[in-house]
């Protein structure tokens, strides 16, 4: 399968890991995007980490996709990326607005997301995590089938 | 305050910049790619692509292993303690927000580390997104209870 990628999915997972390795590691943070992305508007006490974190993060796609045009999107023009999942006749920045709403909202309410809970919580061990991770696989998956986005 | 001093914003700063690049790497900042990983519909035509789960695996190995070197340790480097949640509980919350934010995932292909890093690309919608998920994290901690919150925001 031509689309089929999984040396460079690995290679970028070991760099994920190793990104929540350095914060467990020197700053004793878990590495959950939802968290601390959620957590940006004051009176959050850590605010500036973790602007600090998203800055970097958006920084390094920047560099690595001008350092490796084609690699991380699969030669797709990435300004169209966000254009194309809509389902049910519904327009894209609706559809999106929704998609948004809900992913803010279940990753504060079910505390963390792909990150959190997949890596960082998997790595604990945490049971917690491990349900939340087939919870959210699972429905995705689900939602995908039903809605027929792809 | 430990988190305002250089060594810990730089920590900060080089685990954000290892996991945008490991976003792009691993193509999980492409929407598409992901919905087409998460779409099962297409395994019995193979044309399911598989690639993301070769993402997990050893992203979930290096930390397991950070883990464990950290367990050996009283405290990380830069601060005075680990932050690890203290709540254990699997409840209704928990299952209830994850199928939340697995509906949004399964609608958009975006979860929250790639809305942020296709900042990037400065896609046409993605504000939308970035709003919206905003909105929705903040209307979530309005509907927890506070003593509950605060012993998980402390462990994010």
């Amino acid at each position: 399968m031509e689309s089929f990628t999984p040396l460079t999915a690995a290679l970028g997972g070991s760099l994920i890991g190793l990104a929540t390795a350095v914060l467990w590691l020197g700053n004793g943070r878990i590495a959950g995007i939802s968290g601390i992305f959620g957590q940006l508007l004051p009176p959050a006490q850590t605010v500036v980490w973790r602007l600090v974190f998203l800055v970097a993060l958006v920084l390094a796609t920047f560099v690595t996709a001008k350092l490796f045009p084609g690699l991380g999107v699969g030669g797709v023009e990435p300004a169209r990326l966000v254009e194309a999942p809509a389902s049910w006749g519904v327009p894209t920045p609706v559809w999106l607005g929704i998609a948004g709403l809900l992913t803010g909202l279940g990753t504060k309410i079910g505390n963390g997301c792909t990150s959190g809970h997949g890596v960082c919580g998997l790595a604990r061990l945490s049971v917690r995590s491990l349900v939340a991770v087939a919870v959210f696989f699972g429905v995705a998956i689900i939602t995908v089938a039903v809605t027929g986005v792809v | 305050m430990a988190s305002l001093k250089l060594p810990y914003l730089a920590t900060a700063a080089l685990s954000g910049a290892l996991f945008g690049a490991g976003l792009y790497v691993s193509q999980m900042v492409d929407p598409l790619k992901v919905l087409h990983f998460l779409d099962f519909t297409a395994i019995p035509s193979g044309g399911w692509d598989p690639s993301l789960a070769f993402v997990m695996v050893p992203a979930v190995i290096v930390m397991f292993i950070a883990v464990r070197l950290g367990k050996r340790r009283q405290a990380p480097l830069f601060d005075t303690a680990f932050h690890e949640p203290e709540y254990k509980r699997i409840d209704k919350r928990l299952v209830g927000g994850a199928a939340l934010f697995g509906i949004g995932w399964g609608m958009a292909g975006i979860c929250p580390g790639p809305a942020i890093s296709l900042i990037a690309f400065v896609p046409d919608n993605l504000w939308i997104f970035l709003v919206t998920m905003l909105i929705g994290s903040l209307a979530g901690s309005l509907v927890i209870p506070s003593g509950h919150s605060k012993r998980l925001v402390d462990a994010q």
